[in-house]
C-alpha cells in the first residue's frame, strides 16, 4: 500500500506541473546589448564628440554664434546684431561606426569635409567602459583671398575619448592637432590641443555641456584657451543647444588658432546649435 | 500486501498507465503553441514625425486547451530606424525600470483548430507597458497551419493611459495614439524544444 501512495504522489506531483506550465510565461530579458548615449550629439558645442550617427541617418546641423553679448550690450542687443559665423552642416553614417559629413562656415566662406571613426562604444552592459573615436577634418577656404588654394587648406586629426559615468555625468578628452598650410607672423602651422568636454544631465529634456581647448606647446600670438558652456535641450526629434562661448568658430582648428577672447574676463557671445537626425 | 496480489496489481496499472499519459508530453496534451521570433510593429503617424518601431523578437505562447494568450517583447529590441530615437524612446518608457511591453489574456471566441482559414477571434485581458496595467480587448485572426498557428491581431495604444508623457517640448508632439500590430506564427511547442 505504501507503494501506491508514492504513486499517488507522484501523479499528484506530475499533474501540479502540468497546470503549473499552463501559467503565464516567465518574463525573460532580450540580450541587447548597445552602445551608451554619452552625448546627445554628434557634436557638443564645437567640440566633436564620440556619439556616432547609426548607418543610414543623416543629421543636419545649423550652427550660429553671434557677436560679444557684453560690448555695447544694449545697442547690439547683447551681441545678437552682430552675426558672426554660421555653419551649416550635414552628416551621414554610412555604417553604425563610421561617419562622413560637408559643411559650410559663412566666416572667410570655409567649406569642410570631415569623417569620424568609433574605434570603441561604451555598451550599456559595460563590457567596453570607453568609447574612442578618431576623427578629421580638411578645411578650405573658398572665399577669394587671392591667395594660392594651397594656402586655404586647414586639417584637424583627433582621437577621442570619452565615458559616461552615470546617469548624470559624462566626460571627454580629445587630444588633437591642427595643421594650417599658411599662416602669419606670429602665428603657428601646427598647434596642439587637448580638448576637455563634459554634459550633466539635469533631467530627461535638459543638460549643460561645457568644453575648453587648452593650447598645448606654441600658441598663436594674442589667443586665449577657449571655453563654452551651454544648455542642450531635446525634444524628441532636435537637439536644441544655447550656449556663451569665448570663440566664434565651430571648427576646431580654427577653434585652437583664432580664439581671443577670455571667457571668464566677459568676452562671451551667444549662439546656438539645432540638430536634426533624419532616418533615409 | 504485495504488489502481485490481483487487486493491487490492478492498481498498479492503472496508475502506471495514468504515469505513462503524463510522460507524454505536456504540450501535446495542451495544445500549446510558442514562439521567440513574432513580428510586432508600432506606427505613430503624425505629418512630418512619422516612424515606425518594428522588433522581431516577440515571445509568444497560445495554449488552446485553456484558452490563454500571453505575448511580451523586451522594449529594447525595438528599433526606429534612427538610433538617437530608439534611445529616446526607451527613456520615455523608463526601460530600465520597465522592460516590457506584455499582454496576457483569454481567447474569448469560438476557435476551431480542425480549420485551416483564417478566423476571426476576440481576446481579452490585460496589457501592460510602462508598468502599467490596462484591461483590453483584442480582435484579429487565427490560422492553423502546418507550421503551427499563425496569429495577427492590431489595436490602439493611448499612451496617456498608460502613463507614457510622449516627447515633445516648443514645437513638436508625437501623438498620444500608437497603432500597435503583431504578426507570428508559432510552432507547436513540443517542436521548438
Amino acid at each position: 500500500m505504501r507503494f501506491l501512495k508514492e504513486i499517488i504522489l507522484f501523479v499528484l506531483f506530475l499533474l501540479f506541473i502540468s497546470v503549473r506550465g499552463n501559467a503565464q510565461m516567465e518574463r525573460q530579458r532580450a540580450n541587447v546589448t548597445e552602445p551608451v548615449e554619452t552625448f546627445w550629439t554628434p557634436t557638443l558645442i564645437s567640440q566633436t564628440t564620440t556619439e556616432t550617427l547609426q548607418a543610414r541617418n543623416l543629421n543636419s546641423t545649423i550652427m550660429h554664434s553671434f557677436g560679444i553679448a557684453t560690448t555695447n550690450a544694449i545697442q547690439n542687443f547683447f551681441g545678437l546684431d552682430n552675426i558672426q559665423n554660421v555653419r551649416l552642416g550635414l552628416d551621414y553614417g554610412i555604417t553604425d561606426q563610421w561617419a562622413v559629413g560637408i559643411g559650410r562656415s559663412s566666416r572667410f566662406n570655409v567649406v569642410d569635409i570631415r569623417t569620424k571613426y568609433a574605434i570603441m562604444q561604451q555598451t550599456t552592459d559595460n563590457s567596453k567602459p570607453l568609447s574612442v573615436a578618431l576623427k578629421g577634418d580638411l578645411g578650405i577656404i573658398t572665399q577669394e583671398n587671392r591667395q594660392p588654394f594651397k594656402d586655404d587648406v586647414s586639417i584637424l586629426l583627433s582621437a577621442i575619448v570619452s565615458k559616461k559615468f552615470n546617469q548624470t555625468l559624462s566626460l571627454q578628452l580629445s587630444p588633437m592637432y591642427g595643421y594650417y598650410s599658411s599662416v602669419g607672423a606670429g602665428q603657428e602651422n601646427h598647434l596642439f590641443s587637448l580638448g576637455v568636454g563634459s554634459r550633466i544631465t539635469l533631467s530627461e529634456r535638459y543638460s549643460l555641456i561645457a568644453e575648453y581647448y587648452p593650447v598645448i606647446g606654441k600658441r598663436n600670438s594674442d589667443t586665449n584657451n577657449a571655453f563654452s558652456l551651454g544648455l542642450n535641450i531635446q525634444t524628441g526629434g532636435h537637439v536644441f543647444q544655447l550656449f556663451f562661448a569665448s570663440t566664434r568658430w565651430h571648427l576646431e582648428q580654427y577653434v585652437i588658432a583664432n580664439n581671443r577672447e577670455q571667457f571668464w574676463a566677459g568676452d562671451f557671445r551667444f549662439g546656438f546649435n539645432v540638430n536634426r537626425i533624419f532616418g533615409l | 500486501m504485495n504488489i502481485s496480489d490481483p487487486p493491487v496489481k490492478k492498481l498498479y496499472y492503472i496508475f502506471a498507465g495514468l504515469f505513462l499519459l503524463l510522460l507524454v508530453p505536456n504540450e501535446g496534451i495542451s495544445q500549446s503553441y510558442l514562439t521567440k521570433s513574432g513580428h510586432v510593429e508600432f506606427d505613430s503617424s503624425v505629418p512630418l514625425h512619422s516612424f515606425t518601431g518594428v522588433s522581431d523578437r516577440l515571445v509568444g505562447k497560445i495554449d488552446l486547451q485553456n484558452s490563454t494568450i500571453d505575448f511580451y517583447v523586451d522594449v529594447h529590441t525595438i528599433e526606429t530606424g534612427i538610433g538617437k530615437r530608439d534611445r529616446d524612446m526607451l527613456e520615455t518608457l523608463d526601460a530600465e525600470n520597465h522592460p516590457f511591453a506584455e499582454f496576457y489574456g483569454k481567447l474569448v471566441s469560438d476557435f476551431n483548430p480542425q480549420n485551416s482559414q483564417p478566423q476571426n477571434v476576440t481576446v481579452e485581458g490585460e496589457f501592460t507597458v510602462h508598468g502599467v496595467s490596462q484591461p483590453l480587448t483584442i480582435n484579429g485572426t487565427l490560422q492553423k497551419n502546418s507550421n503551427g498557428l499563425h496569429v495577427e491581431a492590431s489595436w490602439t495604444l493611448n499612451m496617456k493611459d498608460y502613463n507614457i508623457k510622449p516627447p515633445g517640448i516648443l514645437f513638436y508632439r508625437v501623438s498620444e495614439k500608437i497603432d500597435v500590430s503583431i504578426s507570428a506564427t508559432l510552432p507547436p511547442k513540443t517542436k521548438t524544444k
